[in-house]
């Protein structure tokens, strides 16, 4: 039995309290009166119908869809005594082309930039990571067109990511798939922007803090149903994204595709694609993305039964055996 | 095709995973470990696996349309199946197999040693070895279409490994257990037994008392077969056909038929010791014990003596005197009760027949190396049995034993005892004239060639000494969860195997034999012959009924049409034209049968009804 803290069981009411009220300026609005501000500002509801066969057939003969995906895991102790290994995939729908692994490991033991101990973990470690993983999918979405020559590239993920993370090699990516008419897009299954908060902000003075496009959509779509955002109101649109919001399976979570603003004419067309490839009782990601996220997931287990392998014994226990490994 | 050992493994048994291979239980496989060289091994469990179906990714159902859409962009998941099976060295390696192995099919000359031990000439061709498919392609010529399977309803080819049992090796396992439910194939694998063992003209006694082992009918399928067996088997019904020769008995014998009849008590066995004769008849056997009952119902030597006196005629004296002198001989040893009783398990048998005949029939067909199938009901069996098997088992004992003591002696040939039921013939927990004799051949047959096999349902009524005895067991399907208990104590058969008992198809058998050593599974060959049962008693209903209504449509269509007042000339005509006679209701009720199933249509005129043709 867990002893129970009145005091933490108070504090988590009072946030489901405010949580509740922050949206009742927009609740008490119908969901209708919700609908036609989003058809009005943002972009309009469109009713999407899935791909035939025979479209999907066409994808298949064209090259197919590549998906891509990365993962990443860590073992040890904490900073710097830990090692983390990273890999990205690609992989094509046509079965003969085998999948592109790309990978790397890191541990910040061996990481020169780091020259005193002095140096903090928060200044080295986040960015690192996420610019590993961002510049690994790209390198496997790179070699995928080059090597697998797909129709389209699908990349887990917001393409945003990889502006900030991977800039000089996406934009590698990005004029290969021009030069090659593939098309490149992804879709983001954990939508953070604030695209129709921040519209709604402008009409309505009083609202505070940042709605969460999430938030808001949620439950309002009705299965299959889409919003192409308005270049004008999309803040990607800057980078060089066109990007739409699908509900793209039963559950009312809503999920985001991006495509490059150079290919924007098949928003409409990667969007109907990736409903499609969505199973309706699902958490509303194509089921392409999922199977790949499956197979280049780094396991704890396939983790450690690699470095007890090929690490000797004592590096393995004097650098990365953390004191809560010894626990049980 | 790429196989190889997975995951961790033991010097016993590891899992062998392929991408594109589906496994099948119990074939072969050659694993090639780097460094202990070819094992020979054989598959305990196989599974299919894919990681997407059912499609359980993150606690997400895929549907079928992703599915359908993932395959038309030229992916389809069933490809990602992967194939994974659990297998067991046949002999145990020295240290664990390696991880990693490559593992491949085996060649004919690999697995010839466990599975083929001998060629048709010398061995009961009883069925093929299931899964060997890949393997019988090689096998040698003399092994190839020697047989047919029956497989959900149709005749197939041969097309895997003949399992041949080595009649020779029974002079060292002589005796065969054979168990499975109603319906497993038991009786059918039991016919097939029979069948090969008249083609090697082995003497055979059957014990049938469901009246089924009768091998003159032969499948519609092996019309070339017809005669087969003609001159090779007997059916002998006791009463009918075979009896015992009661001048033959002696008291032993004699006590055991009447106990079989009813079980005697000591002093009943006392009163046979005391009275039977050898070489009496049955009718001056039987009328001493009369005389002695009624002697002692009459109560005292007094009162006899006054019947004599009072005697209506010199006959009835002389009989009364006859009693007065068996009751002053017998009286003290012999209490009324028991002689009462032996005269009663006396009457019953003689009843049934059993005196009537003789078993020399029997006893010419064992010399003239045929099979003999004896039929009766199961307690009549049990009776003469016990007597028959007494008689047969001492003939060939003796001679045996003469042969050995060099002394002469008339020739008895080696036979086999076959019986279904067997549980009534030996059951376990309680004494059965028939069981001593059982056991007693169990136990010692194999040294005079004397072989048992034994077919039951259900193995747990069975004696345990006479179980033990058993040395190749065909084991069908059981679902009873103390047999499947029994069959594992008695039997190798693995845990794996044992679950997989209440599932076997009908005719498909666990062959767990002391000659191989371990567990071949099996599917017993379609019989030549049939069994006089098949026609389905619903099937014979309705046969007759149609039949039945054949027969007077076509009598009475002649007649048509029939008006109500011609109903007697109608009579007299059928009477005059086919012999039949019937009465006038009749007559009426076969015409209203006629016209309810609609062969003949009735309709109303002015005149009253009449039929005519539809």
């Amino acid at each position: 039995m867990y002893t129970l803290n009145e005091d933490i069981k108070d504090r988590i009411k009072d946030v489901n309290l405010d949580l509740s009220g922050r949206y009742n300026s927009i609740f008490d609005n119908d969901k209708n009166r919700l609908r036609s501000f989003i058809q009005s500002n943002i972009g309009m509801i469109q009713t999407l119908e899935k791909l035939g066969n025979s479209k999907l057939e066409e994808i298949k003969n064209l090259g197919g869809l590549v998906g891509v995906d990365g993962s990443n895991n860590r073992m040890g102790g904490s900073y710097p005594h830990y090692i983390e290994a990273f890999q990205a995939m690609a992989k094509s729908t046509i079965r003969i082309n085998d999948p592109i692994f790309v990978s790397r490991v890191y541990t910040p033991l061996l990481d020169e930039k780091i020259e005193s101990s002095l140096i903090l973990e928060e200044e080295v470690k986040g960015e690192n990571k996420d610019s590993i993983l961002a510049n690994l999918e790209v390198e496997a979405a790179i070699e995928g067109a080059k090597k697998l020559n797909p129709h389209i590239i699908l990349m887990d993920g917001g393409l945003i990511r990889y502006n900030i993370y991977a800039l000089d090699k996406w934009n590698e990516l990005v004029s290969l798939c021009m030069e090659k008419n593939i098309l490149l897009a992804g879709v983001i299954k954990d939508i953070k922007t604030s695209i129709i908060g921040d519209e709604l902000k402008k009409n309505h003075k009083d609202i505070k803090g940042v709605l969460y496009d999430r938030e808001l959509l949620y439950g309002l779509l009705n299965y299959g149903e889409y919003i192409p955002i308005g270049e004008d109101v999309n803040k990607k649109e800057k980078k060089g994204y066109t990007s739409a919001f699908i509900r793209s399976s039963l559950l009312p979570m809503v999920i985001g595709v991006d495509i490059i603003s150079e290919q924007g004419q098949f928003l409409e067309y990667i969007s109907r694609l990736v409903l499609s490839l969505t199973p309706e009782n699902s958490r509303g990601v194509p089921l392409w993305l999922d199977i790949i996220d499956k197979e280049v997931k780094i396991s704890d287990d396939m983790l450690k039964a690699l470095l007890e392998r090929y690490l000797d014994r004592g590096i393995y226990q004097r650098f990365f055996v953390s004191e809560r490994d010894k626990r049980s | 095709m790429k196989m190889k050992v997975v995951g961790i493994t033991t010097q016993q048994e590891f899992f062998v995973g392929s991408k594109d291979r589906n496994f099948r239980i119990n074939e072969f496989l050659i694993i090639q470990d780097p460094f202990q060289g070819d094992l020979l091994g054989e598959v305990v469990e196989a599974k299919t696996f894919n990681r997407y179906i059912p499609l359980n990714i993150y606690g997400d159902f895929v549907d079928n349309a992703v599915l359908e859409s993932l395959k038309a962009l030229g992916y389809d998941v069933d490809e990602d199946t992967i194939y994974i099976c659990k297998v067991r060295l046949i002999n145990e390696a020295l240290y664990p197999v390696e991880t990693g192995s490559d593992v491949r099919l085996p060649k004919f000359s690999e697995v010839k040693a466990f599975m083929v031990r001998t060629y048709p000439k010398e061995g009961f061709v009883l069925g093929v070895i299931r899964n060997t498919d890949d393997v019988a392609k090689e096998m040698d010529e003399e092994l190839k279409n020697i047989l047919h399977t029956f497989e959900e309803g149709i005749l197939k080819e041969q097309g895997e490994l003949p399992y041949i049992m080595d009649v020779k090796s029974m002079h060292h396992y002589p005796h065969i257990g054979i168990f499975g439910g109603s319906g497993s194939g038991k009786s059918f694998g039991l016919r097939v037994l029979l069948e090969e063992v008249m083609l090697k003209e082995i003497p055979t006694i059957v014990l049938d008392p469901h009246f089924e082992m009768d091998f003159s009918t032969i499948q519609e399928y092996f019309k070339d077969k017809k005669d087969l067996f003609r001159d090779r088997f007997k059916c002998l019904q006791v009463g009918t056909h075979v009896g015992v020769k009661f001048e033959d008995l002696g008291s032993g014998d004699l006590k055991n038929l009447l106990d079989a009849a009813s079980p005697l008590t000591d002093a009943m066995n006392n009163v046979v010791d005391i009275i039977f004769r050898r070489k009496e008849s049955y009718t001056s056997f039987s009328n001493r014990l009369r005389m002695l009952s009624e002697a002692q119902e009459a109560g005292s030597s007094n009162e006899i003596d006054n019947r004599i006196r009072n005697a209506k005629n010199d006959e009835e004296r002389r009989a009364w005197e006859e009693r007065r002198n068996m009751y002053q001989t017998y009286d003290k040893t012999c209490p009324y009760s028991s002689v009462r009783g032996v005269l009663w398990r006396l009457g019953r048998l003689y009843n049934e027949g059993i005196f009537s005949k003789d078993s020399r029939e029997i006893q010419a067909a064992i010399l003239d190396s045929k099979m003999v199938v004896i039929q009766g009901s199961t307690r009549i069996l049990q009776v003469y049995s016990t007597y028959l098997l007494n008689t047969l088992y001492h003939r060939r004992r003796d001679y045996k034993d003469a042969l050995y003591k060099q002394l002469p002696s008339e020739y008895f040939p080696p036979f086999l005892v076959v019986t279904d039921e067997a549980h009534n013939f030996a059951p376990k927990g309680y004494d059965s004239p028939s069981k001593s004799i059982i056991k007693e051949i169990a136990q010692e047959g194999r040294k005079y060639g004397v072989f048992l096999t034994l077919a039951t349902q259900r193995p747990t009524l069975l004696d345990e000494t006479v179980t033990a005895q058993l040395n190749t067991k065909f084991i069908f399907r059981t679902v009873r969860a103390s047999d499947i208990d029994t069959i594992k104590e008695e039997t190798d058969i693995t845990y794996e195997e044992a679950k997989r008992l209440p599932y076997l198809r009908t005719g498909d058998v666990f062959i767990s034999s002391a000659v191989v050593g371990r567990t071949i599974f099996a599917r017993i060959r379609a019989a030549y012959s049939t069994s006089p049962h098949t026609l389905n008693p619903f099937d014979e209903l309705w046969n007759k009924s149609k039949e039945e209504d054949d027969k007077y449509y076509d009598i009475i269509m002649k007649m048509l049409p029939i008006s109500e007042v011609d109903l007697l000339n109608v009579i007299q005509e059928i009477e005059k034209e086919d012999g039949i006679t019937l009465t006038l209701g009749r007559l009426e009720d076969k015409l209203q049968t006629l016209s309810k199933k609609q062969y003949i249509k009735k309709e109303e005129t002015f005149l009253g009804y009449r039929y005519i043709k539809v």
